[in-house]
């Protein structure tokens, strides 16, 4: 069944426009000037109950407002959105109950309370009763490992506790959804593993359906099996990750360290990325050449080291993004 | 209903750690009063005198008790944060929750002057006490009575400071509409008394909410009168309505138009 169905949504923006200078403010009084800004542009998708979706794309893609008019905040201009069969602009508070949203840059703990009490606030917002929230909160305590620092008022407390905190905060009342804005933003890398295997466990132990956006590919790799990639408001890639990595594998990176500088001798499917006294990193395009034969082309007897990787998720990303819906041939 | 209980109590444990920081504020209610006090002792030429009707404990009285009210009512949440959420987009990470923006926010706003109020109401009884002596004709019954017209005045308030606050989902900046709806609070209905007006202004004033805010209260604790109660409650009881039909539809009419800052 599916969690979330979007079909042909849409929103633009009326962004006030200046000239630069005085004369440009004395202008802009008499003749105020807008640009029409179009954030999503006819966005169609679905997400399936107890799935982990990554929704990303570079800023300004379209991303939040997705999620805002997901989650009831925004209006669209155009198109049906259903989150849990709910129309979220005419029902937006019954979603509420059905949802948590957490974006990492912005607080929604009150900061002079401790987790403790800001669980019970929120228990009591979404008309829990008191022992509902207190069984909830012995849960989830123990499932984001919050005993040590559960009295200690918000504002004491690290980056990395208060994610967590946020995080439970929003999963009090045992939403079906969770939108998570940029969760792990700002966080040291062993507490954003740490987060992630709280999401993960999460996601296996309540079947909580997970919709992600974030700029930092560990998140993406980690946790989801689909990607959706959006770019000036328009879907530019809707693939499972296994399938993504799929058809970007046909390019290795190898790395050799020989004993002195060597040229290589220029061939098809092989490019020269890094070049420094006897070492060489270079691709390898498997669809024009086997990487056998490139290797080849490289006296053994002078290597000292060799490496051969994938290409990072991060750089096919990016590829996608500078691709801009060009990227129907994948 | 038990959600905005739970925001209210909430509001109050957090402002109670406040309470040296809102005891800072006796300083300039204690100078505010300290001027009236000598003003009026020298505007009244003798003891006896009645000015529009006041005499000089009742006046000194009268303006301890709006200045308290208007203290007491000093909220950063309904005069910035609701106009600082609008515009800055914030706003957004609050209306995703099951409860009423606008209720969330009176209720946060009744948790603060709850405590403010109750801080100045203890320091207003002994300044008075000493400095002035007790208010004429008093009886401790008439606090009962105007307990709930403190209450609808301290929530009138902040209806209009909150519709005022809403315009920020249309024009850039509701400050000076906060300003001048404050100044206007603070020398028509605070500092004297809608008496002391003239006669024909005084009609019009009285249409005002400061006639419900800071006057009707601090009327009735210095000179209660039955019939003076049934009117400024009615007043009330229609100002609030009135307020709060127009609070719900610019709330309706602007989330419509919200615009969030970076998507």
């Amino acid at each position: 069944m599916k969690a979330i169905e979007v079909e042909g949504l849409s929103k633009n923006f009326h962004v006030k426009h200046k000239e630069k200078g005085m004369r440009g403010s004395i202008r802009a009084i008499f003749h105020p000037q807008t640009e029409k800004i179009c954030a999503v542009n006819n966005v169609s998708f679905g997400v399936e109950e107890g799935e982990i979706l990554a929704f990303i794309g570079p800023n300004g893609a379209g991303k939040s407002t997705t999620i805002k008019m997901l989650t009831g905040i925004l209006y669209p201009d155009n198109g049906r959105v259903e989150v849990l069969g709910i129309d979220p602009v005419r029902k937006r508070r019954q979603l509420a109950y059905q949802i948590g949203t957490v974006f990492g840059q912005k607080e929604q703990l009150w900061t002079h309370l401790t987790p403790y009490d800001n669980f019970h606030f929120f228990g009591a917002i979404y008309d829990l009763t008191n022992d509902a929230v207190e069984a909830r909160i012995k849960e989830l305590a123990d499932i984001f490992e919050l005993g040590e620092f559960i009295n200690t008022p918000v504002r004491n407390l690290s980056l990395g506790q208060r994610i967590r905190c946020e995080i439970v905060a929003s999963l009090i009342h045992k939403p079906k959804i969770l939108f998570l804005d940029e969760p792990t933003i700002g966080l040291d890398p062993v507490v954003k593993e740490n987060i992630r295997r709280l999401i993960k466990q999460m996601n296996r132990e309540l079947h909580t359906t997970i919709f992600l956006t974030s700029h930092d590919i560990g998140d993406i790799e980690k946790l989801c099996k689909r990607i959706i990639i959006v770019n000036t408001g328009q879907i530019v890639l809707d693939d499972s990750m296994e399938h993504l990595k799929y058809h970007y594998l046909n390019k290795k990176i190898v790395e050799v360290k020989l004993q002195d500088e060597v040229k290589l001798p220029s061939m098809d499917g092989i490019t020269i990325r890094k070049r420094k006294g006897g070492n060489v990193k270079f691709e390898v395009d498997t669809t024009v050449i086997k990487i056998a034969d490139a290797l080849h082309n490289i006296d053994t007897e002078y290597v000292e080291d060799i490496n051969i990787t994938n290409v990072p998720l991060e750089n096919i990303i990016m590829e996608i993004y500078k691709a801009e819906g060009k990227v129907d041939g994948l | 209903m038990k959600k905005y209980m739970v925001i209210y109590r909430s509001v109050l444990i957090e402002n109670l750690q406040y309470a040296a920081n809102i005891a800072m504020g006796f300083i300039s209610y204690f100078m505010i009063i300290f001027v009236f006090i000598h003003l009026w002792n020298y505007m009244y030429a003798a003891p006896d005198d009645l000015i529009a009707g006041y005499t000089k404990e009742q006046m000194i009285w009268y303006v301890m008790i709006t200045e308290m009210i208007w203290f007491g009512a000093r909220s950063s949440t309904i005069r910035e944060q609701v106009s600082a959420d609008i515009r800055g987009g914030n706003i957004a990470y609050l209306v995703n929750k099951p409860y009423y923006y606008p209720l969330y926010i009176l209720a946060k706003y009744t948790g603060e002057w709850n405590i403010q109020l109750s801080m100045y109401i203890g320091l207003t009884i002994v300044i008075g006490i000493t400095m002035v002596g007790g208010i004429p004709n008093f009886h401790w019954i008439t606090i009962v009575a105007v307990v709930p017209c403190i209450i609808l005045g301290m929530t009138i308030h902040a209806v209009f400071k909150l519709c005022i606050s809403m315009l920020s989902f249309w024009i850039e900046d509701a400050n000076p509409f906060q300003w001048l709806y404050d100044k206007l609070i603070l020398v028509v209905g605070t500092i004297f008394p809608v008496e002391i007006f003239p006669v024909a202004l005084q009609p019009m004033l009285k249409l005002t909410p400061i006639y419900t805010v800071c006057y009707g209260p601090a009327k009735l604790i210095v000179d209660f009168s039955v019939e003076k109660y049934l009117e400024i409650l009615l007043a009330q009881v229609l100002y609030l309505g009135f307020g709060g039909i127009i609070l719900f539809w610019l709330y309706g009419k602007g989330g419509q138009k919200l615009y969030v800052n970076g998507g």
